[in-house]
């Protein structure tokens, strides 16, 4: 059992030991645009002022800024997205309960549990 | 359920344990962030040759970490109180079970329509079978139909215990003399296990939780079976 887990699973690469940027979603596409964006701003601040401990500190707060702002907009996405699935599947589901009548006749736990269950359905659901 | 040597929270099982897995992720970037922040302002003032004995203050850098630390924390605490209300709806369940803590074992009844009650105790490791999960399996699952709602009642007959299921995101207290209620939704079948997290006596540690959760038709099949096992 232990095996067929571990042959199935990747090993995450931990930044700092705590952000697996492999496994979590957004992670790693924030992150490599934070690195693109800490080396643009680094280079842009150096060629222009050539002072190299203060492009450092602007490398670095463009890294900042990058991470966080790639980070949000990823996860925003991936937000709307969620969303837009949950109501494609409740959506999905609805179509299939149009299909299926449960007509169930057996009394005391399944008929209180049918009735109870059909009742949560919207309006127009069930045709029969 | 969990793998071996696992540091991070196990695969999602309801809607509200993926929302508590994104917060996570969102709340260990902005760690990570100041992390990187702290390293780099190590690394800058141990090499650093810039030093001036005769600064006193500076209204620009006290601004500034003032203001980020709070924006920090307001970017923190907003997702947390939404998923924290987030946790506490409970809306409409179809199904209400009461788990009572024993020691050391569990307890679950379905009361809503018909008297079903069973114990379940864990398997003992010589008594497993060859794919089953050493500590965690259980002679008896408590079996829920998947996506419905599902409130469950939670107690204790003798001493504290508490019922948690880390992939539904749930941990509730079983204090005697008292219900504590949850509810949940699983979001796909499965089986789910959680181990009891109060410490209770010997046997804490061998009185796992075991949930299942069946299509409809197959509860409505298990219930009755077990109601004419009773």
């Amino acid at each position: 059992m232990a095996g067929e887990e571990g042959a199935g699973q990747e090993k995450g690469f931990k930044l700092l030991g705590i952000l697996d940027v492999q496994r979590t979603p957004c992670a790693k596409d924030a992150i490599l645009h934070g690195a693109g964006g800490s080396v643009a701003a680094g280079m842009l601040f150096f060629l222009s002022t050539s002072r190299v401990r203060r492009t450092f500190d602007v490398g670095f707060a463009g890294f900042m800024l990058t991470t966080l702002g790639s980070w949000f907009y990823c996860r925003m996405n991936n937000a709307k997205l969620r969303v837009q699935q949950r109501v494609i599947q409740e959506g999905i589901r609805n179509k299939e309960l149009n299909i299926y009548v449960p007509i169930i006749l057996v009394p005391s736990l399944i008929c209180h549990w049918a009735v109870l269950h059909l009742a949560s359905l919207p309006a127009g659901t069930l045709k029969i | 359920m969990a793998h071996p040597s696992q540091l991070g929270f196990q695969d999602a099982a309801s809607p509200v344990m993926e929302e508590l897995l994104h917060f996570h992720d969102h709340a260990l970037m902005i760690v990570f962030l100041i992390s990187t922040l702290v390293l780099y302002i190590i690394v800058t003032m141990v090499v650093t040759k810039l030093t001036d004995k005769l600064i006193l203050d500076s209204q620009e850098i006290e601004i500034i970490w003032t203001l980020l630390p709070a924006m920090i924390l307001i970017l923190i605490a907003l997702p947390s109180l939404r998923i924290l209300y987030l946790m506490d709806e409970i809306n409409d369940p179809h199904l209400t079970i009461k788990a009572m803590g024993h020691q050391w074992y569990w307890s679950y009844e379905y009361t809503d329509y018909e008297d079903l009650g069973f114990d379940s105790y864990m398997i003992p490791t010589q008594d497993l079978t060859p794919g089953q999960f050493r500590l965690l399996e259980a002679d008896h699952r408590m079996v829920i139909p998947v996506e419905s709602p599902i409130r469950v009642l939670i107690s204790a007959d003798d001493v504290l215990h508490s019922w948690a299921v880390p992939c539904l995101g749930i941990k509730m207290d079983a204090v005697p003399g008292r219900l504590n209620q949850t509810a949940f939704i699983t979001s796909r079948p499965g089986v789910f296990y959680g181990q009891c997290s109060e410490i209770c006596g010997a046997n804490h540690s061998f009185m796992p939780i075991v949930v299942e959760a069946v299509p409809l038709e197959h509860f409505e099949n298990w219930s009755s079976m077990m109601l004419e096992d009773t």
